[in-house]
């Protein structure tokens, strides 16, 4: 819909002030991440350290400073290794898995069939709570406590039934007369799954993969209570641990924040348009 | 498929009736017990007053928190259906905290509430607003609005993206017909657009709510449930009694009592727009 001039004006107005709201967390995130120690406690967090630059315009500003930034790296480049190990295997287990699962319950006509679906769809909702002590005695009983292994094996398990959904909806839109074809030609079920669904299945991967690799990358409650240990720590425990310990050092959280967002903030400029996708369809897990 | 099955089987269905079973027994230290003692703890919750707080606050976090996001969503989504120029860069953006971690906006909002040299304290005294600052996060009168107004933050974007897409699917007709019959902005919003928009918001609302019944991360790295129990909710509860206190068959109830909360929200639900698909 169109409005008139004067109104689009303030539309606009009114949607660039909502950017700064958005932005002004990210914004300080930067500008404090730069900053000497002394300069975090002195200086206002929003005003840039850019000394050299903004003295040419008669303002005093403190001079950036990169040691934050390796001194953050120093505490999270292992957890980060290890989240990115986890996640990159858990995200492609369960994909997988959800793709074979999908072909089946949308292209295989068998008894029960939609009980073995609503099974995973209900599991998508489950508050992770009521699994938690199950979960952590389950691992330490399996001698997995504190290693990569329960993580992947924690974020695979509970990935699969959204993943099983992802696919299901794609596969059921490829239409039937494909696979029959296949059929009368002799195909066997497996032939069928890999010679015309899988070539056909790279967006719902992609979609799949993208939304994964994002709640993955992005848990805390698992880290937390299956891996703290520094074997497998993921770098959201290290950097939640780094805010406990170290109230003074905003410049070093701030800076850890931002190695830990990097990956995702990289993933989801270049791959955004699936990852809305993967939330539009799979709307209520968390 | 089978193995899948098995798994998830396993650590889904089985956890919660082994969770559900725990909740009945007497495990109260390091070492697993399994002597029934019935519904000891559940009638405990009603005794224990850090349960009631914590009910309480994830009562008054939900009332806050779902409604505003909505709001903020919805008109957010408006906004941007103008055929605004630049829509997607406003998209990213306005997404973009919902994308990250927990611990990342935790960690942000930590910095702009802090009182000493935080972010919105500064920032109210250089604009000679000294008076305005607080302790924020600090105050136990403050903090649990602190943490709405951040998860609001966090969240308005995605219901944003959700209505957005229910008002995309509204037919290009309907609009067009009520702007040829001459109704004005407000009429064609409220009349036409908004109306449409039921089934998006109840898909909004439900998300809304299971999320805020089960908020853990954001607010256990935030706050830490304090200043006190000022912003303690079921889930932290729930963690302190069963991994700080070793009270796992307590733990086990109150994580008994969140499931079915979120079931009795969740599979109606469900019902209801597996049903409309078949329709």
């Amino acid at each position: 819909m169109t409005f008139p001039r004067p109104t689009r004006i303030l539309l606009y107005v009114v949607l660039i002030l909502f950017v700064f709201a958005f932005v002004i967390p990210f914004w300080a995130d930067i500008t404090t991440s730069l900053k000497t120690n002394m300069d975090v406690i002195v200086t206002v967090p929003v005003v840039p350290p850019l000394d050299g630059i903004l003295r040419i315009f008669g303002l005093v500003s403190p001079s950036p400073t990169l040691e934050p930034w390796m001194i953050a790296f120093q505490i999270m480049g292992r957890p980060l290794l290890n989240s990115l190990e986890f996640t990159i295997f858990a995200t492609i287990l369960s994909c997988l898995i959800g793709s074979i699962n999908g072909y089946v319950l949308s292209k295989i006509r068998f008894r029960g069939s939609n009980m073995i679906f609503l099974f995973f769809s209900i599991a998508i909702f489950i508050p992770y709570q009521t699994v938690l002590i199950p979960l952590v005695l389950t691992m330490s009983r399996l001698g997995l406590f504190n290693t990569l292994a329960a993580l992947i094996l924690a974020h695979t398990t509970y990935g699969i039934p959204i993943c099983t959904l992802l696919f299901r909806n794609f596969y059921k839109d490829i239409p039937e007369s494909l696979t029959m074809a296949a059929k009368t030609d002799g195909a066997g079920t497996w032939r069928i799954y890999q010679s015309i669904l899988l070539p056909l299945s790279a967006l719902p991967f992609v979609v799949a993969g993208v939304f994964q690799f994002t709640s993955i990358w992005n848990d805390y409650l698992f880290g937390l209570v299956l891996a703290q240990g520094i074997d497998a720590q993921p770098a959201s425990v290290a950097l939640a641990n780094l805010k406990g310990t170290s109230t003074a050092s905003w410049n070093v959280l701030m800076a850890g924040a931002i190695w830990y967002a990097l990956p995702l903030v990289i993933v989801y400029l270049v791959l955004g348009k699936y990852l809305i996708k993967g939330y539009m369809a799979g709307a209520v897990k968390g | 498929m089978l193995p899948s099955i098995a798994l998830v089987g396993y650590f889904v269905y089985a956890s919660i009736g082994y969770n559900v079973l725990v909740s009945f027994t007497d495990w109260n230290q390091l070492r697993p017990s399994y002597n029934i003692v019935g519904f000891t703890h559940y009638a405990e919750m009603a005794r224990d007053s850090v349960f009631s707080v914590s009910f309480l606050n994830n009562l008054l976090l939900i009332l806050l928190f779902v409604p505003s996001s909505i709001g903020l969503g919805l008109i957010l989504a408006l906004l941007l259906d103008s055929k605004v120029r630049g829509e997607g860069v406003f998209r990213t953006i306005y997404l973009l905290p919902f994308s990250l971690s927990f611990a990342i906006t935790g960690s942000l909002w930590a910095w702009m509430y802090d009182p000493t040299s935080g972010v919105i304290n500064t920032l109210l005294r250089s604009a000679g607003l000294g008076f305005l600052a607080t302790g924020w996060v600090t105050d136990s009168n403050m903090a649990l609005y602190c943490v709405v107004l951040a998860l609001v933050w966090q969240f308005s974007g995605y219901t944003m993206l959700l209505f957005l897409a229910g008002i995309r699917s509204i037919p290009e007709s309907q609009v067009m017909a009520a702007e040829v019959d001459g109704a004005s902005r407000f009429r064609l919003y409220g009349r036409i657009i908004i109306p449409q928009l039921k089934s998006s918001t109840l898909a909004t609302f439900v998300i809304l709510m299971v999320f805020a019944l089960k908020a853990f991360d954001f607010i256990y790295i935030l706050t830490g449930g304090g200043p006190g129990y000022s912003t303690f909710v079921l889930p932290l509860d729930m963690y302190r009694e069963t991994f700080g206190m070793d009270q796992y068959a307590y733990g086990a109830a109150i994580a008994t009592i969140l499931f079915i909360v979120v079931m009795v929200i969740v599979v109606p639900y469900l019902y209801m727009s597996s049903r409309r698909r078949e329709v």
